[in-house]
C-alpha cells in the first residue's frame, strides 16, 4: 500500500541522505561526550525538517504527512543499513584491522544493535506479520512515536504497544541466540 | 513457523504479560496443553522481553552513531568547539582522547583533551572532576602544563591547554637508553613539580612515563594532574585485599589499567586511602625505569604486576647498569618502599637528595672539562682524572666501564674535592671573561652608525583603493631586491616580511622576530593621478626614527620615484655605494612607467603561487615587454611563470619549456646579471635538455651574482637531491631558508629534500614548521601526509592528507578519504581516494584538457594496479623530466623497487650526469 516505493523516492533518498550523515557524525559526537540520552528525539527533528525539504521537492507527491512518514522510515532503514553494510563490507573484504587506538575508547558497549543483522531478522519477521515489522521500522528507523505509527498504520495505539512490545521481544530472541557475531 | 501459529503464539504472549509473572505459568500450561513447543516459544518469548532493556530504545540513528564512534576518533578533527578549532588528533588513551587545537580568540595553539563520557557518567563525577581539574588549573609551575580553560560544549567536556611539542618520557625510553644526566634532570623537574602540587594539596596519582613530555629545549612538563581521581575503579571500602583489587582491576579496563598498574603504589593497588606518598613512589618507579629501560616491577598481566608491587623487591639497579651511583640506588629504594612509612616524607625531601647528586655530579663532569693551569705537571694529571671521571659520566646508565667498588659517584665526588679551590679559580675568571665579552660586544652593536640588516615592511595601501595594491606591494619589493644587491647589508627576503602585511605589529618587535637592526615602513597614498608615499626607517634597536620623507608624485614619475626612495634609504643606511653598486640599483628597471606597473602586477600575482590568478601574472609579464620591449627582468618574469607552469602539470612540459628558453635567452641577452634568469634557464637545461651539467653551471652562475636569491639555492637543493648528493642538498636548504627565514616556500623545499631522503623525523618537523607559517600551503600538508604514512602513523597521514584535499577544493575526495577510513582501513581508504581521483582525471581528459601522465601513475600506483603503472610509466618519465628525476629516490615508489621492469626504466633515464 503506502510503502511501495515510486519514482520519487529515489530523489528523497538521495536529499535525506546529506541530512542523515550531517545527523550521524552530530550524534557521534554527543556520543564522545556525556549524553547517553536522545533517544528517538533526534530523529524525529531530522524527519520533520527532511519533510520541510521534501514537500516540494520534484515529482515527489506526498499524499498526507502519514505517507510521508512511512517513506522516509524506509529510506532511513535503508540508509542506515547500507551505510552499516559498507562498514561490513570493507571490513571484511578488506581483510584488514579496524582502525582501533590503543587503550581505545572507553565507551559502554551496551545495547548498540547490530544493524544488519536486525534488518534480515526484521524481513524475517515481515513473513510472519507485516504490520509487525512496520511498527518496528517506523519507530526504530523512522523515529516515530506510538501515536504516529498508529495514525501511519491506520490502527490503535493499543495495537501499536503490543506489536511493539511483541516484536521487540522476538527480535531480542533472534539477535541474541546464534546471532551475528560482530556488529 | 507459519503466520497462523504466529498469530497464536503472539496472543498467548501478549495475555501473559497482562498477568503477574507468577501466574504466567499456570496459565501458559493451561492455554498450551500438549504443545510444549509453543509453550517454550512464548515463555522464551516472555524472557526475552524481561532480558531485552533499552535493545532498540535508542533508535536506529543512535545506533549507527555508536558504530562511527567506536570505529573512528578521527571525527572531531576539522570541527569546531566553542572557539576552538580542532587541527589534528595528538594522541589517544583511557582519560580520553587528545587534538590539537587552533585558539581562534588568542591565535595560539592549544591541546584539547576530551574527557570521554563514562568517567563523567554521574554529577557527582563532574562536578569532582571539575574541582579536582579547577584547583590543577590554579598551579602555576614551569614544570606543570598550563591549563587554560576547562569547557563544556554539547554535552562534551574538555580541558583546553598548553600544546607542547615535544615527546613524552615513554617514547624517549623507547627510542634510548636515557643516560645518567639527563636521566637526573629529568627527577629533579618532575620532582619540582610535584613539590608545588602537592604543596598545593593536589596529589597526581597517576604519574607515569605517559605523563610526563620532553620538550626539545629540555623542559619537563607533567600532565594530567588530578585526573586520576576520575579514574579510580577501586572502592576503598569494598577492596580490602590485594586480590581484591586486583581482581577488580582486571575486570575492568584491562588496557587502562595496564598502562598505569606498573607504577602504582601498593596502598592504591590495595585500594586503600592514598595520599601524597603514593606520588613518590611513583616517580621512584619512574626513575628506575629511566635508568633501566624497565619498570620496577613487571609482569604479563596486570594481575602479575600488582602481585609483584605489593609482595616482590625489585631488581637493584646496579644488577642492570653498571655504575649506577650507590646514593642514586638508595634514592630510588626508599622511594620504592612499600609501607609508605618507611618511604621519603615528602617530595621535598626526595628533590633536596636528587638535586644534590644531581650537583656533585655536574661538578664532577664541568671539572672534567675545565683544566686550569697550575702548574704543568699537576694539570696534565688533573686532565687525565678528569677525562677518566667525564667518561665515567657519561657512559653511566647506558654500559658497563670498569666495576668499582664503590659507586661512580662516590668515586667522583672524593675527587672533586681535592680540585675544588683551584676549579672554582678557574671559574671565576671565565666567568668574568664572559662578562666583560658580552658587554665590550653590546657597547660596539649600539654603535648607531651601523645598520648592517634592515627589514622593508609591504608598504600599506593607505589610498583604500584595491587597485593600488599591486603598486604598494610592488615598491616594497623593488626596494627589497634593490637593497638585497648592496654588499653591505642584509635585507629579509619577500616572504619573510610579507607575512606581516595587514597587521599592526610594533617595530621593535619585528626587529626581534627577524632579527633586522632597522625596520622601513611605508605607506602609499593614491589620488588620481596623484601619488604621496610617506617612508621611515626606525632603528629598532633605540626605538628612534632615524630618518623619515613624503614623497609627492605622479603616477608616470613612478620609476624615478623608485630610484629616489633606494638611493635615500641606502645613503640612511650608511651604505658606501661605490659606481657600480648604484648601477646596479639602476640598471634593472625599465625607463616606461607603464612596462614597470604592469611588470610589478605580473609579479603580484606571480607571487601569489599557482592557482586562481596566476595565468594573470603571464599577461601582465607579456604587456610590460609590449611595452618595453627592452625590459630584462620582465622576460625574466615571463621564463619563470613558464616553467613554474609545466613544472607544476598546468601546462604541457614539452610544449612549453622552449617557451621558458625563449624569454629566458631574450632576458640574457637584455641583461646578462639577473639570477632569475639563471635559475630558469638552469630548469630548462636540466628538466628539458636534461643536461645537468650545464644546468649546474647556471645555478653556479646564478648564486655568484647573487648569493642572496634564496630561490635558486631553494632550487639547486632539490636537483642536487635528485642527483644523491645530499649533503651538498641539505646545505643549499638551509642556506635559502637562512636567507628566507619566514618562507613557507623553503621550508617546504627543505621538508621535502628530507622526505626524499627518508628522514620522516626531520621532515616531519620540517613540514610542519613551513604550516605554522603557512597553515594553507596545500603541498606542505600533502607531503606530512606521505611522511607520517611511511612512518606508518595512519591517522595523521589520514588528516594531513584530507587537509590538503580541503584547501585544494577537493572537499569531496577528504571526504571519500576520511569517511572510508572511519569504517575500514588505511589501505583501502588510499584506494577509494585513489579511485575517486582516477574518476576526476578520466574527466578531465574527456574534456580535452591536459593532464600529466605523472598524476595517472600516482593513482595507479596507490589503487595497487601495477600493470597501469608501468603502463603509464614511460609516458610520465618522457613527459616530466622532473618527475623522473625524483623517481630514483622517491619513498612512494618503494614498493615497486624490487620488479626488474622498474629497475629497467631507472637504467633507461640516462640522463647525462
Amino acid at each position: 500500500m503506502l510503502l511501495a516505493w515510486s519514482d520519487g523516492d529515489q530523489s528523497a533518498l538521495e536529499r535525506l541522505m546529506p541530512l542523515v550523515y550531517a545527523e550521524l557524525h552530530r550524534l557521534a559526537k554527543r556520543y564522545m561526550g556525556r549524553e547517553h540520552a536522545g533517544h528517538t528525539l533526534q530523529t524525529s527533528a531530522l524527519v520533520n525538517e527532511a519533510y520541510l525539504r521534501l514537500i516540494d521537492a520534484q515529482g515527489v507527491r506526498w499524499q498526507n504527512r502519514a505517507h510521508f512518514f512511512a517513506v522516509s522510515a524506509q529510506i532511513m532503514r535503508r540508509i542506515l543499513i547500507d551505510f552499516a553494510r559498507a562498514r561490513q563490507n570493507v571490513k571484511r573484504g578488506g581483510g584488514a584491522k579496524q582502525v582501533t587506538l590503543d587503550e581505545g575508547l572507553v565507551l559502554s558497549p551496551e545495547s548498540g544493535a547490530d544493524l544488519l543483522a536486525l534488518d534480515e531478522a526484521l524481513e524475517r519477521l515481515a513473513t510472519l506479520n507485516t504490520r509487525q515489522s512496520q511498527v518496528v521500522e517506523l519507530r526504530y528507523f523512522g523515529g516515530l512515536n506510538e501515536k504516529e505509527v498508529a495514525e501511519v498504520l491506520k490502527v490503535s495505539s493499543r495495537t501499536v504497544r503490543t506489536d511493539w512490545s511483541l516484536a521487540r521481544a522476538w527480535l531480542y530472541r533472534e539477535l541474541s541466540s546464534g546471532g551475528r557475531d560482530d556488529a | 513457523m507459519t503466520p497462523e501459529r504466529w498469530e497464536k503464539v503472539g496472543k498467548l504472549y501478549q495475555a501473559a504479560m497482562g498477568l503477574q509473572p507468577d501466574g504466567r505459568e499456570t496459565f501458559l500450561n493451561d492455554a498450551c496443553g500438549d504443545d510444549t513447543a509453543m509453550r517454550r516459544d512464548v515463555e522464551s518469548l516472555l524472557d526475552a522481553a524481561g532480558r531485552a532493556g533499552s535493545f532498540l530504545a535508542a533508535g536506529a540513528m543512535n545506533d549507527a552513531a555508536k558504530m562511527i564512534v567506536e570505529g573512528n576518533s578521527l571525527w572531531l578533527v576539522g570541527k569546531r568547539l566553542s572557539h576552538y578549532q580542532v587541527l589534528s588528533l595528538l594522541g589517544s588513551g583511557g582519560m580520553g582522547q587528545v587534538y590539537l587545537a587552533d585558539d581562534t580568540n588568542l591565535k595560539r595553539q592549544v591541546a584539547l583533551k576530551l574527557l570521554p563520557a563514562e568517567l563523567l557518567a554521574n554529577e557527582d563525577r563532574l562536578q569532582r572532576f571539575e574541582q579536582e581539574a579547577l584547583a590543577a588549573s590554579a598551579l602555576n609551575h614551569p614544570n606543570i602544563i598550563t591549563i587554560h580553560e576547562i569547557g563544556q560544549v554539547d554535552g562534551l567536556n574538555f580541558i583546553i591547554t598548553e600544546f607542547i611539542a615535544g615527546q613524552t618520557l615513554r617514547q624517549q625510553i623507547a627510542k634510548v637508553r636515557m643516560n645518567l644526566p639527563t636521566v637526573l634532570d629529568v627527577a629533579v623537574q618532575v620532582a619540582s613539580a610535584l613539590v608545588a602540587a602537592h604543596a598545593a594539596g593536589i596529589i597526581h596519582r597517576d604519574l607515569k612515563p605517559e605523563n610526563i613530555m620532553l620538550r626539545p629545549d629540555g623542559l619537563i612538563k607533567v600532565l594530567d594532574f588530578g585526573l586520576a581521581k576520575l579514574s579510580e575503579r577501586v572502592d576503598p571500602e569494598k577492596a580490602v585485599d590485594a586480590e581484591a583489587a586486583t581482581k577488580f582491576l582486571v575486570q575492568t579496563e584491562p588496557g587502562v589499567v595496564m598502562g598505569t598498574a606498573a607504577y602504582m603504589s601498593p596502598e592504591q593497588a590495595r585500594g586503600k586511602e592514598d595520599d601524597a606518598r603514593t606520588d613518590i613512589f611513583s616517580l621512584g618507579a619512574v626513575i628506575y625505569e629511566m635508568l633501566s629501560g624497565r619498570a620496577p616491577f613487571a609482569g604479563e598481566t596486570v594481575a602479575d604486576i600488582i602481585g609483584a608491587l605489593i609482595h616482590k623487591e625489585p631488581q637493584p639497579l646496579s644488577t642492570l647498569v653498571s655504575n649506577t651511583p650507590a646514593e642514586l640506588q638508595h634514592i630510588v629504594s626508599k622511594a620504592l618502599r612499600k609501607d609508605r612509612d618507611e618511604r621519603y616524607q615528602s617530595v621535598k625531601s626526595l628533590l633536596i637528595d636528587l638535586r644534590t647528586l644531581k650537583q656533585e655530579l655536574d661538578f664532577a663532569a664541568k671539572l672534567g672539562r675545565s683544566v686550569s693551569p697550575v702548574s704543568r705537571d699537576a694539570a696534565s694529571k688533573k686532565s687525565a682524572q678528569a677525562t677518566t671521571a667525564n667518561a665515567a659520566m657519561e657512559n653511566a646508565g647506558t654500559q658497563a666501564v670498569t666495576a668499582r667498588p664503590t659507586s661512580s659517584a662516590e668515586y667522583l665526588v672524593g675527587r672533586i674535592k681535592q680540585y675544588k679551590p683551584g676549579f672554582a679559580a678557574g671559574l671565576a675568571v671565565l666567568l668574568l671573561a664572559a662578562t666583560f665579552g658580552y658587554w665590550f660586544y653590546s657597547k660596539r652593536g649600539s654603535n648607531a652608525a651601523a645598520i648592517e640588516s634592515i627589514a622593508v615592511m609591504p608598504f600599506a595601501n593607505a589610498s583604500g583603493n584595491s587597485e593600488v595594491e599591486y603598486l604598494s606591494d610592488g615598491i616594497t619589493e623593488s626596494l627589497i631586491i634593490s637593497l638585497s644587491q648592496l654588499p653591505s647589508v642584509s635585507v629579509k627576503a619577500r616572504s619573510s616580511v610579507f607575512r606581516y602585511k595587514g597587521r599592526e605589529v610594533e617595530p621593535q618587535q619585528v626587529a626581534k622576530e627577524l632579527s633586522v637592526q632597522a625596520i622601513l615602513n611605508g605607506r602609499l597614498v593614491q589620488r588620481g593621478d596623484d601619488l604621496t608615499l610617506y617612508l621611515s626607517l626606525v632603528d629598532a634597536r633605540t626605538g628612534n626614527q632615524v630618518w623619515g620623507e613624503q614623497y609627492d608624485r605622479k603616477l608616470a614619475d613612478l620609476v624615478s620615484l623608485q630610484k629616489e626612495i633606494v638611493r635615500e634609504v641606502s645613503q640612511k643606511l650608511w651604505a658606501r655605494l661605490s659606481g657600480t653598486d648604484e648601477q646596479k640599483l639602476a640598471k634593472n628597471y625599465s625607463q616606461n612607467a607603464k612596462a614597470y606597473q604592469a611588470y610589478l602586477k605580473g609579479r603580484y600575482y606571480w607571487n601569489r603561487g599557482p592557482g586562481p590568478g596566476y595565468e594573470k601574472s603571464r599577461e601582465y609579464f607579456q604587456q610590460a615587454i609590449d611595452l618595453d620591449p627592452t625590459y630584462a627582468l620582465a622576460y625574466s618574469g615571463l621564463a619563470e611563470y613558464y616553467g613554474i607552469a609545466s613544472t607544476v602539470g598546468l601546462l604541457p612540459p614539452n610544449e612549453n619549456w622552449p617557451k621558458v628558453e625563449a624569454a629566458a635567452n631574450k632576458a640574457l641577452a637584455l641583461d646578462d646579471t639577473l639570477a632569475e634568469t639563471y635559475n630558469s634557464l638552469a630548469a630548462v637545461k636540466l628538466y628539458y635538455y636534461r643536461d645537468w651539467p650545464a644546468a649546474e653551471r647556471y645555478f653556479r652562475r646564478g648564486i655568484e651574482l647573487d648569493p642572496k636569491f634564496a630561490e635558486i639555492h631553494a632550487h639547486y637543493a632539490v636537483c642536487l637531491m635528485s642527483f644523491g648528493r645530499n649533503e651538498e642538498a641539505l646545505a643549499e636548504a638551509q642556506r635559502s631558508v637562512e636567507l628566507d627565514p619566514l618562507s613557507p616556500r623553503f621550508n617546504y623545499f627543505w621538508g621535502f629534500i628530507l622526505f626524499f631522503m627518508r628522514q620522516y623525523d626531520r621532515a616531519i618537523e620540517q613540514f610542519r614548521k613551513t604550516l605554522e607559517l603557512d597553515p594553507n600551503y596545500v603541498m606542505a600538508h600533502e607531503e606530512l601526509g606521505n611522511a607520517y604514512e611511511q612512518k606508518r602513523m595512519h591517522i595523521e597521514a589520514i588528516a594531513a592528507w584530507a587537509k590538503a584535499l580541503t584547501l585544494s577544493g577537493k572537499g569531496d575526495q577528504a571526504s571519500t578519504l576520511e569517511r572510508t577510513f572511519a569504517v575500514s582501513d588505511f589501505e583501502t581508504a588510499v584506494r577509494a581516494l585513489a579511485q575517486k581521483k582516477l574518476e576526476r582525471l578520466n574527466e578531465k581528459t574527456g574534456r580535452g584538457e591536459y593532464v600529466p601522465a605523472w598524476e595517472y601513475v600516482m593513482a595507479y600506483l596507490r589503487l595497487g594496479d601495477k600493470e597501469k603503472v608501468f603502463g603509464w610509466l614511460p609516458k610520465a618519465v618522457e613527459e616530466t623530466y622532473g618527475f623522473a628525476l625524483n623517481l630514483k629516490v622517491n619513498p612512494t615508489f618503494d614498493t615497486l623497487r624490487g620488479d626488474l621492469r622498474f629497475q629497467d626504466l631507472l637504467r633507461g633515464l640516462g640522463f647525462k650526469q
